[in-house]
């Protein structure tokens, strides 16, 4: 964990706390006082989900796009 | 952020590889030859803007550092006021927001219309006798509209009031000649003109940078520091040296040049040409597609070439900008393009933003129908 970025972190934390999340969804919980401490960086999205296809190239989770966009989730180990 | 032709990188590893010196300080070859290109860009960039002289252009880190330097140091009246728009990328507004709470200066936002356009008698209303300062996006970074600037500067100077035209979007894309849009300073990005990152201009009639303060002392901006009677006493340089304090972006000033040698050899009317050529083709498809809805106007004649814009059935731009990179190659922009109020006045969730796709010289059309085709493609999948 230490060595991702602080949205990385961020978005692996929301994607924990749920079963799927769509972008805006990410983006309207980093939002939230629950992330507060580590999602500092999400007034635009863009460096935000530039973070999240980061770790999808990790496999850490995934992305499907389908009806309203994308949905993220945590990758099954 | 526009692609960067061989012209430029050849400049620069030049620089690296055959004279790597700091310019206007070390009296070597290297030295030697490293001011000369120095000062050669300058011409060059001055030239590039019809400048009247190259000390009128300083070199500095962006745009964005352009306008914090007008705002944080020309001398403006106290109790005066400030005009600024709706449409301003932060980097046009901030600085003189904060301007003005350190001065107790006014402030007043002109609202632009829905389309991204600006009514005059807006600007007839506002600008009054004390008015002393006008910060306003001469084109827009999303919209892509470009200002009635020549009325507005006219407006202004009838008034006694001073015109910052934020021209970073404008410059790469359209003939800029600031003394017939009679500025009284204009900023611009390096990186959007087929320049490196990290550099930018900052245009200012000589009088007014003359006048003003300096943001940053030490190296390379005196004329000589004494020291008399246990008390040290600078005599400060005039202008481009007084706002280029240390050692400086050479490298990025040579690139610069070279950027704008670049397009000047294919013609600043010709890419404003060719861009319109392309943005013409997709507007006329987006306007056809019922989900796709186009922030800003759909006058090709008075905007930049860039489209920006929203779909219905994907409700996040970041989506819009993945997918399209994903599976289409196509990379555009998303997010609020650092202009939050203009989103909000259009009702636009900065969360959800707004996807920009920008046409260059470099793209043709086949370039258009990959974007056009990712767009079908993307509209069928998510609805």
């Amino acid at each position: 964990m230490p060595d991702l970025s602080k949205n990385a972190q961020c978005v692996l934390k929301i994607l924990g706390s749920g079963n799927s999340f769509t972008t805006t969804e990410i983006l309207e919980l980093a939002r939230t006082e629950k992330y507060a401490d580590i999602c500092t960086d999400c007034a635009g999205g863009d460096a935000f989900v530039a973070a999240a296809n980061q770790l999808v190239e990790l496999r850490r989770i995934t992305k499907k796009f389908g009806k309203g966009g994308y949905r993220w989730q945590l990758a099954k180990d | 952020m526009a692609l960067k032709p061989k012209q430029v990188i050849d400049t620069m590893n030049e620089y690296y590889e055959m004279y790597p010196a700091c310019a206007g300080r070390s009296i070597h070859k290297f030295g030697e030859e490293a001011s000369n290109a120095y000062s050669a860009s300058r011409k060059i960039f001055a030239d590039f803007l019809n400048a009247n002289r190259p000390e009128e252009c300083i070199w500095t880190r962006n745009a964005t550092e352009s306008l914090n330097i007008v705002a944080s140091s020309v001398k403006l009246p106290k109790g005066s006021k400030i005009i600024t728009t709706s449409l301003e990328h932060h980097s046009g507004s901030l600085p003189f927001i904060e301007r003005a709470k350190r001065d107790s200066l006014m402030v007043e936002v002109i609202k632009a219309q829905p389309d991204g356009t600006f009514d005059i008698e807006d600007w007839k209303r506002a600008i009054d006798n004390n008015t002393s300062l006008i910060s306003i996006v001469h084109s827009s970074n999303v919209t892509g509209t470009i200002a009635p600037l020549k009325e507005i500067v006219e407006l202004a100077h009838d008034r006694g009031a001073l015109v910052m035209s934020d021209d970073a979007q404008y410059a790469p894309h359209h003939p800029l000649d600031v003394q017939a849009f009679d500025v009284d300073f204009s900023a611009i990005s390096i990186h959007k003109m087929c320049g490196p990152t990290g550099m930018g201009v900052l245009y200012g009639k000589l009088e007014h940078l003359e006048s003003m303060n300096m943001c940053l002392y030490g190296g390379d901006t005196v004329r000589d520091v004494r020291f008399e009677k246990g008390i040290i006493i600078p005599e400060y340089l005039h202008p481009p040296e007084k706002f280029e304090a240390g050692l400086q972006n050479y490298a990025g000033a040579i690139g610069a040049g070279a950027a704008a040698e670049y397009l000047q050899s294919i013609g600043m009317h010709e890419i404003e040409k060719h861009e319109r050529a392309l943005l013409e083709i997709a507007m006329k498809r987006i306007l056809e597609m019922d989900s796709v809805h186009i922030l800003g106007t759909d006058d090709i004649n008075i905007k930049t070439g860039l489209v920006t814009f929203t779909v219905d059935t994907v409700p996040s731009a970041h989506d819009v900008a993945t997918f399209l990179n994903d599976e289409f190659n196509v990379m555009v922009r998303s997010g609020w393009h650092c202009a939050g109020p203009f989103h909000y006045q259009m009702g636009i969730d900065p969360k959800k933003g707004t996807t920009r796709a920008s046409f260059y010289l470099y793209n043709n059309i086949d370039d258009v129908k990959v974007f056009l085709e990712g767009l079908t493609s993307l509209i069928e999948i998510s609805s």
